[in-house]
Parts: C-alpha cells; sequence; structure tokens
C-alpha cells in the first residue's frame, strides 16, 4: 500500500473570508518614518489580563500612532519611576538570588493582542436572525443554523426594549436570566460581564446564572471539607511561600500542574521564570499528568504519566506505602489531624477487603508498582511541595472530589506547613484583591477598582438563579434541585448543606437570555445538551452582546457588537504579576470599529430607551467614574490624579517588612489551637463528620476519600462497560493558546505547530494529541482529521500522533471556537466541551466536569461529510483566522 | 544576538513580538510590513526528542544569522543586501524588488517571500528601533526568561561579549561557515537514556553502574531512585554502547546509534545465576 495522501483539498477550495478589513483599520500602505516622532505618537499603558473582574494583569505599553495600534510591548516598570521609589523585592536562598524583571512578563496572548482586536470575527454592526420573528414565527429550533441580517442600533434597541416590556408582563421579569459571568478582557467601568445586571434590577429583577467554581471543582467540593480553605479549598495563606520553597523544598511535585500555561492571561510569565529558578537551586521537579505538559515539556526532571482521572487510586497506594513502611510524620497527625483511624482503615482494606497496594493502583494509573513505591519513599524522604495551577486534569473530572481531599491527606502525612511542606499555586497571585493569596514578597497594599466596576458584584443576590453547570437540564427537564450553589461561587462550605430548587416557588420559568458570556457551548459540561436548551420554544429570545462572533452568539436572535478595551477610556490594574502591583488611567487607543460600543454603553444604550440612563449611570460620566476609581483605590495617598496621569502608571511599592509574616501555614503547624483550621475540628479532617451527617449514604463522596470509577453520576471510566464502545479517555485541560474561549481568532498563534492542524481541506482542526499505538490501532497518521465522539456528539480535530501522552488516553484542549456541521450533534472546530459529561462532579457535588470521560477516535470522512452536510462546509472561512463574521450573514443579504 | 536554549520555554513571544512589530507597519528604509502570515523572521523551530515516557521539547529560535559572510549579499543584484557597520544584515526593501532568487542563497532558510510586494524580507534585529535609541529588538525584549541577549560586541565590557567567546556558545551550522551573529547555547544533541529495574523484586534499581562508551570516551552514571540514567549532549548519529551493572545481576548491554534520541524503556535486571 502506498502511504501517499489522497487530494481531497484540490477539488473543493474553502471558500474564503476577506482577511481582514484592511481598508478600514489596518492600511497597509501607511507610511511612518520612526526618526520623526509624530506629534500623535502616544504611548499608552493598559491591562491585557483575561481574567475579566475588575482586576486586570499583564500590564503593557501601547504605542499608537494615527488611530492605529502600532505595537504592544511589555510595560517597563521602571521608564517613569526610579527602582528604589517601587522598592524591588529579592528572594535569597542557597547562596543564590532572584529577583523581578523591570518589565512585565506578558504572555503571547497579550503581546499579539493586535490580531484579536482587528479580527475578520468582529462583530461590526447590531444582527438580527434573520428568520426569527418577534412579532410571529420565532423559529427557535433554527438557532445556529439560520443567517443573520444587519439592523440599525436603533431597531435592535426598539425589539430589546419591546421584548423586556413584554416578558415582564407576560411573565414577571424572573423570565429574564442573566448570563454575565466568567472570563474576559478585564475592563472596569466598561466591564465586561455583567453591566446589564443593574439594569435588570432596575426593570424589577432577573434569574441569575451563578458560576460554579470551574476551575477548582474537587478542591471546592472536596477539600474544602478536610482543611476547611475558604473560599477555594486551596492553601492560604500562601503569604512567602516562594521564600520558603527556595530556602527549603527539595521536590516538587507538578501535579496535573501546568505553569507554563494557565497561569498567562492571568497573571502572565513569572512562573515559568520561577521554575528555572526552582531547578536552578536544584529543587526536583516531578510533573504527574496523562500529557506531557508544556511545563513538563521543559522543566521535568521526571514525567509520571497517569490515566486521567486516576490520580486518587495513586495517592492511597502512596498512603499505603508509608503506612506499612512507616514513613509517615505520627505526631503531627497526632496533634494536626483528626479520624486517621477510619482512613488508615480503607487504605489497608478493613473496609471493603481490597488494601490499597501499589500493585492494586498500578493497572488503575498506569504507573508500574514500582515506580509508585518510589515515588512514596522519594516524597517520604524529601520535603515536598505540590504545585498547582488550576484546571489541568487533576481537579475537573467525575469525583474530582477525591483526588482533591487525597492530597491534602497526603501533604498533611508528611507535615504540611512544615518548611519546604506546601501546596503552592502558580497562578491567580492577585486574587480577590487578597495578599494572603500571594506566595510571592507582597506589595505595601493590593490596590482595588471594585467601586468603579460597572460590571456584576457579589451582591447580586436574586431569589432565583441556576448553577452554570446545570443550564441545560433547567431549560429542558424543570423543575430541577441540586446542593450548594447558591448565588456566588465563592459560597462558604455549610451551603454546600442547602438544596436549592428552580424554579423557585413564585417565579417563572426563563423565557428569555441575555448574554455577554456566549461561550457555554464550548467551556462548559455537555455543550450539545446546552445548545438543545437554547433552542428549546420556551426560550423566546435571545440576547448576546459580545466583540466577536463566535459560540453561544451564533444561537441568539439579536445580536450586538461590543468592542474592546483599545476602544474606550477606562481605568486598570495588575494585580496578578507577582512582580508588582500597578494602576493606570487607560486612555483610548483606537475609535470603536464599526458601530461597536463597549458593553456598559451597550446597556446605557439600553436603558436610555427605558428612561433609565440617570439611575442607570449614577448620574455619573465614564470620566468621573475612571476618577472615582483612582479616589477609592488606594493610590490617592501616594500619588495625584494628575501626575498618574502624566505619567501614566504608578507602581505600588514592595512592602518593606514582606519577610516578617509567616510562610505558608506555619502559625498552624506551631500551634493549631491558637490558629485551627476553618473546619468543624479546626484541624485537617481525615473523616468527614459533617459529611456524614448530612449525606450518610453518598457512595461517590463519603466521609473518608475514596477510589471511585464509577457511580450513580458518571460511567466515565475504563473499568465500566461503556469502554467496550469508547475505549479511550479524553485528557482536556485549559488550553495553550487561548484563555478558556478566547483568542481562538488569533491568526499569528494559529499558525504555532501546537495550536492547530491544517487539514487536507485547508482547515485549521484542533489539534488532537494520540500516542502512536492508538493511531496505529485506527489507522490514523499526524495531521488526519478525525472524528472525537461518544454519545454525547461528534467533534473533529487534526490528529497530532505524539509521544507526549500516556497510551489509551487522547489530549485536547478545551475552548476552540464552536462551527457547528450539525448543531447539537457534530462539531467541526473541536470544540470538546460539547460531548463532556451531561452531570456534575457528583449527587451532592455541584461542579462541572470537562475531562477524564470516555470517548472513541476514528479517522473522518471528510467527503462524506461533504456530502451529507453541505452547506456547513462552504461556509465562508477565513485561512488565518478561521471562522469569520460573513458565514453567518443572511446568503441573500451577503455581497 | 545569544540564544540560550537552556531558558527557552517555547512560549513564542518573540515570534509574536516580531509579528506584532512588522505587520501593518513599514520602517523605510529598513523593512517593508511583513505579509498577514506565512512569514516566520523569527522563527521557532519545536522538536519532540525521546520516546514515551522519557520525552523533552526542544524549541530553537532562529532568526537571521546576520552572517559577517552573508552568502545572501552574494546572490543580491544591485546591492539590495547590504551589512551595516553594526552587524545587521539588511534587505533593501526597494532595491530587492523582484530578486526571488535570494531566497534560495540561504542555508539557513530564513528568508521570506512576501508575495504581494514582489521582495524577499527577513530579521532586521528591528534596526529601525536600534537606530531610534531602543536597546533590544522587539524579540528580546518580549523574552520573559531572559533566553535572548542583544548587545554590542564591539564593547568589551557588554554582557554579550563576555559570553560569546566562551566555551559554551556555539553556532548553527557551522560547516556553513558563515560567521552568524547569533550564537546559541544548550543547542540540543542527542541523549540516551532508560529506566533499569530488578525482576527478582519488581524494584527500581537505584544506583545501578551505567556506562556508554562512544568514540573511544567512556562515560559513567548512577540510576536515581526511579532506575533512570539519562546521558545528555552526546553526538548525533554517532555508536554508543551502553552497559548497565549492579552487583548480583547480570549486567545488561546494548548497541545504539543516536540518530535520534534513544530511550531505551524498561531495562530489567535478572539475578546472577549463582556459580
Amino acid at each position: 500500500m502506498g502511504r501517499s495522501r489522497p487530494r481531497r483539498d484540490a477539488s473543493r477550495p474553502l471558500t474564503k473570508c476577506p482577511r481582514q478589513d484592511r481598508e478600514e483599520v489596518l492600511p497597509l500602505t501607511e507610511k511612518g518614518d520612526p526618526k520623526q516622532k509624530d506629534g500623535n505618537e502616544k504611548r499608552i499603558v493598559k491591562g491585557l489580563g483575561f481574567v475579566g473582574i475588575a482586576a486586570d494583569a499583564n500590564a503593557v505599553e501601547v504605542d499608537v500612532k494615527n488611530g492605529k495600534i502600532i505595537r504592544i510591548n511589555p510595560l517597563h516598570y521602571d521608564r517613569k519611576y526610579q527602582p528604589e521609589e517601587f522598592n524591588p523585592w529579592k528572594i535569597e536562598a542557597r547562596g543564590k538570588a532572584f529577583e523581578p524583571s523591570m518589565k512585565s512578563l506578558i504572555p503571547p496572548l497579550s503581546l499579539g493582542y493586535k490580531n484579536r482586536v482587528y479580527s475578520p470575527n468582529r462583530i461590526l454592526y447590531p444582527l438580527k436572525r434573520v428568520d426569527w420573528n418577534p412579532e410571529g414565527n420565532r423559529n427557535t429550533e433554527n438557532r445556529g443554523k439560520s443567517g443573520y441580517v444587519r439592523i440599525s442600533w436603533d431597531e435592535a434597541t426598539d425589539i430589546i426594549v419591546s421584548e423586556l416590556k413584554r416578558i415582564k408582563q407576560t411573565y414577571g421579569m424572573e423570565a429574564v436570566f442573566s448570563q454575565s459571568d466568567g472570563h474576559a478582557e478585564t475592563k472596569t467601568v466598561h466591564a465586561a460581564h455583567g453591566c446589564h445586571r443593574k439594569l435588570l434590577r432596575l426593570l424589577g429583577g432577573f434569574t441569575l446564572q451563578t458560576r460554579n467554581t470551574d476551575s477548582w471543582e474537587g478542591w471546592v467540593w472536596g477539600a474544602k471539607h478536610v482543611w476547611g480553605m475558604e473560599n477555594l479549598g486551596q492553601m492560604v495563606p500562601l503569604t512567602n511561600a516562594i521564600q520558603d520553597v527556595s530556602e527549603n523544598t527539595d521536590l516538587i511535585l507538578f501535579w496535573g500542574c501546568d505553569p507554563e500555561t494557565t497561569p498567562w492571561g492571568w497573571g502572565g510569565q513569572l512562573a515559568s521564570r520561577a521554575c528555572y529558578w526552582f531547578t536552578e537551586l536544584g529543587i526536583e521537579s516531578i510533573y504527574i499528568c496523562p500529557d506531557l505538559n508544556y511545563g513538563a515539556a521543559v522543566h521535568a526532571d521526571k514525567w509520571i504519566p497517569i490515566k486521567p482521572n486516576t490520580d486518587a487510586a495513586l495517592q492511597l497506594a502512596i498512603a499505603y506505602v508509608w503506612i506499612t513502611e512507616n514513613l509517615y510524620d505520627k505526631s503531627y497527625i497526632a496533634t494536626h489531624a483528626i479520624g486517621f483511624d477510619k482512613f488508615e482503615e480503607y487504605v489497608m482494606g478493613k473496609e471493603e477487603g481490597i488494601p490499597k497496594t501499589p500493585e492494586w493502583a498500578s493497572p488503575i494509573t498506569g504507573i508500574p508498582a514500582r515506580t509508585i513505591k518510589a515515588l512514596a519513599r522519594k516524597w517520604a524522604s524529601k520535603r515536598t511541595t505540590i504545585a498547582h495551577s488550576n484546571g489541568g486534569p487533576f481537579i475537573r473530572g467525575p469525583y474530582s472530589t477525591e483526588p482533591a481531599r487525597l492530597e491534602v491527606l497526603l501533604l498533611a502525612m508528611q507535615g504540611l506547613g512544615k518548611p519546604g511542606r506546601h501546596q503552592v499555586k502558580m497562578t491567580e497571585w492577585g486574587l480577590y484583591h487578597q495578599q494572603q493569596r500571594n506566595p510571592w514578597p507582597r506589595p505595601l497594599f493590593v490596590p482595588t477598582l471594585q467601586a468603579a466596576d460597572r460590571g456584576w458584584k457579589y451582591e447580586d443576590t436574586p431569589r432565583q438563579f441556576i448553577p452554570k453547570c446545570l443550564v441545560h437540564d433547567a431549560i429542558l427537564n424543570p423543575p430541577i434541585s441540586w446542593w450548594g450553589t447558591t448565588t456566588l461561587s465563592r459560597d462558604p462550605v455549610e451551603k454546600q448543606f442547602v438544596k436549592s430548587t428552580y424554579p423557585v416557588e413564585g417565579c417563572p420559568e426563563i423565557h428569555m437570555i441575555w448574554t455577554d458570556t456566549p461561550c457555554l457551548v464550548t467551556c462548559w459540561n455537555d455543550g450539545n445538551s446546552i445548545l438543545r436548551a437554547y433552542r428549546h420554544p420556551k426560550i423566546e429570545f435571545i440576547l448576546a452582546q459580545h466583540p466577536w462572533l463566535e459560540n453561544d452568539c451564533t444561537f441568539a436572535d439579536i445580536i450586538l457588537p461590543s468592542n474592546t478595551k483599545f476602544e474606550t477610556e477606562d481605568i486598570g490594574i495588575d494585580i496578578f504579576s507577582g512582580q508588582f502591583d500597578a494602576i493606570f488611567p487607560e486612555p483610548k487607543c483606537i475609535e470603536p470599529r464599526g458601530e461597536s460600543k463597549s458593553d456598559y454603553e451597550v446597556v446605557c444604550t439600553i436603558a436610555e430607551k427605558f428612561g433609565l440612563l440617570e439611575e442607570y449611570t449614577g448620574g455619573k460620566s465614564v470620566e468621573e467614574w475612571i476618577k472615582h476609581g483612582y479616589e477609592t483605590s488606594g493610590a490617592a495617598d501616594h500619588i495625584s490624579y494628575e501626575e498618574l496621569k502624566e505619567k501614566g502608571y504608578w507602581i505600588v511599592p514592595t512592602d518593606p517588612n514582606w519577610k516578617t509574616h509567616a510562610p505558608g501555614m506555619r502559625d498552624f503547624v506551631n500551634d493549631p489551637e491558637k490558629h485551627p483550621l476553618n473546619t468543624p475540628s479546626g484541624k485537617i479532617e481525615f473523616y468527614s463528620e459533617r459529611l456524614a451527617k448530612h449525606f450518610p449514604d453518598d457512595k461517590e463522596r463519603p466521609p473518608v476519600p475514596h477510589w471511585v470509577p464509577h457511580g450513580e453520576s458518571h460511567q466515565e471510566s475504563l473499568y465500566h462497560p461503556r469502554a467496550e464502545k469508547y475505549p479511550l479517555l479524553v485528557c482536556s485541560n485549559h488550553p495553550k493558546w487561548r484563555v478558556h474561549a478566547q483568542h481562538d481568532d488569533m491568526t499569528w498563534l494559529r499558525e504555532i505547530p501546537t495550536c492547530k492542524v491544517k487539514g487536507p481541506d485547508g482547515y485549521f482542526y484542533e489539534p488532537l494529541w494520540i500516542h502512536p499505538s492508538d493511531a496505529d490501532k485506527r489507522a490514523i497518521r499526524n495531521r488526519d482529521v478525525v472524528m472525537i465522539f461518544n454519545e454525547r456528539g461528534t467533534v473533529l480535530a487534526g490528529a497530532r500522533v505524539t509521544e507526549r501522552i500516556i497510551p489509551g488516553t487522547v489530549y485536547i484542549d478545551h475552548g476552540a471556537r464552536y462551527d457547528p456541521i450539525e448543531p447539537a450533534e457534530i462539531d467541526r472546530g473541536g470544540a470538546i466541551n460539547t460531548i463532556c459529561p451531561h452531570h456534575v462532579t457528583s449527587k451532592h457535588a455541584t461542579g462541572q466536569v470537562a475531562s477524564g470521560f470516555l470517548v472513541e477516535v476514528a479517522k473522518a470522512n471528510l467527503e462524506e461529510l461533504m456530502k451529507k452536510f453541505p452547506d456547513a462546509f462552504k461556509r465562508p472561512y477565513s485561512e488565518a483566522a478561521g471562522l469569520c463574521l460573513e458565514r453567518v450573514l443572511d446568503k441573500d443579504k451577503r455581497q | 544576538m545569544l540564544i540560550d536554549l537552556d531558558k527557552c520555554s517555547g512560549c513564542y513571544n518573540c515570534f509574536l513580538a516580531c509579528r506584532d512589530e512588522h505587520y501593518g507597519n513599514d520602517f523605510p528604509p529598513i523593512s517593508s510590513a511583513q505579509p498577514f502570515n506565512g512569514h516566520f523572521w523569527m522563527q521557532i523551530v519545536e522538536r519532540e526528542r525521546g520516546k514515551y515516557p522519557k520525552v523533552k521539547v526542544s524549541f530553537i529560535p532562529k532568526p537571521c544569522m546576520h552572517c559577517d559572510d552573508p552568502p545572501c549579499a552574494g546572490a543580491s543584484a544591485n546591492g539590495a543586501i547590504y551589512k551595516r557597520p553594526d552587524g545587521i544584515v539588511i534587505i533593501d526593501p526597494e532595491k530587492s524588488v523582484g530578486q526571488k532568487e535570494i531566497l534560495s542563497s540561504c542555508p539557513h532558510r530564513v528568508i521570506f517571500w512576501n508575495e504581494e510586494k514582489n521582495i524577499p524580507q527577513k530579521c532586521t534585529l528591528c534596526a529601525h528601533l536600534i537606530d531610534e535609541g531602543w536597546q533590544e529588538p522587539r524579540c528580546v525584549e518580549a523574552c520573559p526568561t531572559g533566553a535572548l541577549l542583544f548587545g554590542d560586541l564591539n564593547d568589551p565590557g557588554s554582557e554579550i561579549s563576555k559570553l560569546w567567546s566562551s566555551k559554551k556558545t556555539e553556532v548553527l551550522h557551522p560547516e556553513f561557515e558563515l560567521k552568524p551573529r547569533v550564537k546559541y547555547i544548550g543547542i540540543p544533541k542527542r541523549f540516551i537514556a532508560g529506566t533499569v529495574y530488578f525482576k527478582d523484586r519488581d524494584a527500581c534499581a537505584e544506583n545501578a553502574k551505567v556506562t556508554v562508551t562512544g568514540r573511544g570516551k567512556k562515560q559513567t552514571v548512577r540510576t536515581n531512585n526511579f532506575g533512570d540514567f539519562e546521558f545528555e549532549g552526546l553526538g548525533e548519529g554517532e555508536d554508543f554502547t551502553v552497559k548497565i551493572e549492579n552487583s548480583g545481576y547480570t549486567p545488561q548491554s546494548f548497541k545504539v546509534q543516536t540518530k535520534l534520541d534513544v530511550y531505551l524503556g524498561e531495562i530489567l535486571l535478572k539475578r546472577s545465576s549463582k556459580k
């Protein structure tokens, strides 16, 4: 047999989109003379983090000339200030020193962001779905299929006002569902998320989509029951943890952790420098994960590949080795923990007759028993820290509560909090503006702009709400009820014992969705079910506002063009870099593209039609809100508004006393009675009395953490009969070249070999990592287009045959842009979440499951698909940017 | 420019910074704007090394080498390619129109053809910015780990001068003999690795003696607690003998060729038969 590839592409060229609106925004003919400082040239400081809550990161300098972005640079902290003015810190350990860079360590996601501002995927004017008629047939079943026509702002807002009035009158305001959380460009006054909530409150209320803790599921629903650690279930305080690790740690276990990926959008690349620093100090780095992730690829001293979602078995076997070989800190357990005896019983097999030996764990995890023993012994003999950076394969699978809890127990067995022994987080160092979440030398204070933030507020506590991971069931199968999750993803652990129901008595079901977060399909669980819900006739109106035409937008009836932070004036802070906190006014760089408005201005426009503008804005102009932000930021005591505006930024000095704060959990270690944990006993709970009391029959999250391969909620294990049909496990992390669903149209990133795979049809497919042994079995070759499928649907991808993945598992990033071949059934874009598990973490744990589930993979027959779904394959497509606005414009209206 | 590959995490910031600087921006007389895509003035050569589960990834950022004897200059007509006194090699965007043959003159393949403008294009080390007083080109400025170093080789006190002639630095393809002004630290060679265990005890063989012999040279390491050993930095395409010894066990020996990196996999040692 010849190995030549059939030339499928020649006869079927893709319909091309215009690559970029060059005439309008990027005149290539423009000549600039770099030696001649143009009077119009400006250097503007902006934050380019992608957290999306008025707490930004990745401070950059944007060079702008003649209304065009010339370049995006790192911020040079010392451009306008002498270093002594902001007191740079220095970590000294083992005769070496580590110092912050004098420039912000921005990721490529920020550096190339010009690309996204000028994306051909930008929505430039209001759009209406062509066959949605609010006066007549709404054709809800055509969502995702029908095209769009351009309408005026006036027409769009007239429809929106009349629909809101109608819905209020017919059902009551709680029939309006607000989707307004999640990640995005981080803006303050022009907040990307939640601007519409205040208007809905003024109109009488709404039903809230409550964010679940999407990157922390296991810790929130599991680890909190072991060690408290509000609000995430991850170790706090992290204070001075990096200093302590540098001085004392011998071994770091990067457990399902990729320090070269998840930290990027949140705070840049200090985590990368930290990893090089740890290696320079002689600290050993072991990566335990199914994939050789990007951190492991360059930093690992050893990679221990593990089958997805089997970490609990490995952890139990490690405990078994320690117990049988007497290799754990018994005195610490005696004084700092409770319930160890019950855990020991389970590990030793007294509970169910199966001792959790390394030999037992080996076939489950795919790790040789001898390696498990060697790891256990090494861990016990070395001062060991576990590093995480959210969202890896360890924490988002079915029953993620179990590995999350077991990890804390193992750390406790080795004297958690003693020198060199921590759980360290390599990202989100500015979360909630809390100093205790920052493991680096702390700033004098953490600046805040919350008072100026016009987006969603923690105080939004409407009486009706739906957890984000249950939106599909709420619409398709009401009534529903669940445990935990009320109106806050920051709920304290006590709320996990509260049962909620939708619809709330006296409230209507939802009939309208207003989203500024249109990415549920590619970021949450069972996206295909979500799409079926979106197409349900009871959802009479879907309104989306977003800068880019992507994902859930294409299921909306009206789409309003919001814009990027380059097109507005605002104010920002950088509190996630780990280097220095900063505050900066953010002047406008360029004029809004097309007819776009900021998310705040979008809502202002609608509020005005209701005659509520004054109430909505609080009587303040944007400029006044910006100044209000400065005045309440904490910076006003240090720098005048005029000087801040003139210099463009201000750096918060490092706290001169940063070294005096006890590292990590040292206070608890030294005196657990005086510094108790936030658990009922104040100690680490190997057995949770509270779980036993509330959920005595819960086999999926019992009082002592267990190995739960499958159960009532999930059948996603190789040990379940489903595996006969779907024999591969999917590992899906937070994406490398995106922040969740953001950045997928950045053309320059798409040229990076690990970002996309160009198919024979010219389409850039999302890569699927597959081991050569699994590829051979399926006659799949590198760069083949493949189908990933299970009962929940099919996703196409481009095969990347690689040694970087454990056999029996395939790897794919989440968050690729959804591109339906058949909506809610087959996706071409690689949105793997469309076929993620339907149910929440476990019966009483309302988290989402987005990794560690069963599929089969086969080579795709593109020709057959093209024959069967000709329209889907004929849609306009930009080779550079992928999907583009053109593809959804109604065919008759296309030019 | 000096590129320390031991510090390169493969973040592609250098590539992105180059695109950001040059797409849509003309900087006459140094450069004309890059096309929208397809050009890699700062290219990252990404290579997967080894076999599961001993795998690493190497990244080699590869700009124009700014050779002292640039063959591209020789291949150009009309003086379209010239070397500046500071060592930067520039393709004049006006004089080079139509000279497609320049592309094949570069053995490093770092010159790209701009279809739209009918010109060859490549890295300028952001000479337009250096002339304006910038300390570094965009790629160096954007590098978060300090893997890219730029400086004045004529200044003996500069950091780059100190490192430049040290033994650690090497050039890509020295056989081209083009005297490049871009040097590297840590160009990936080949590794031989393996994991040793004792069959009788099903235990990782810690502290076993592993010797690799090739080209008359001999190196010895001990396996770690996982039974792993690794010899990094071996020559490419050479023949080696790997010998694994542990008292009480029958030694094992392998002949390997380092065309690619070699992971010998799991090597089991059997108890030596009692004499």
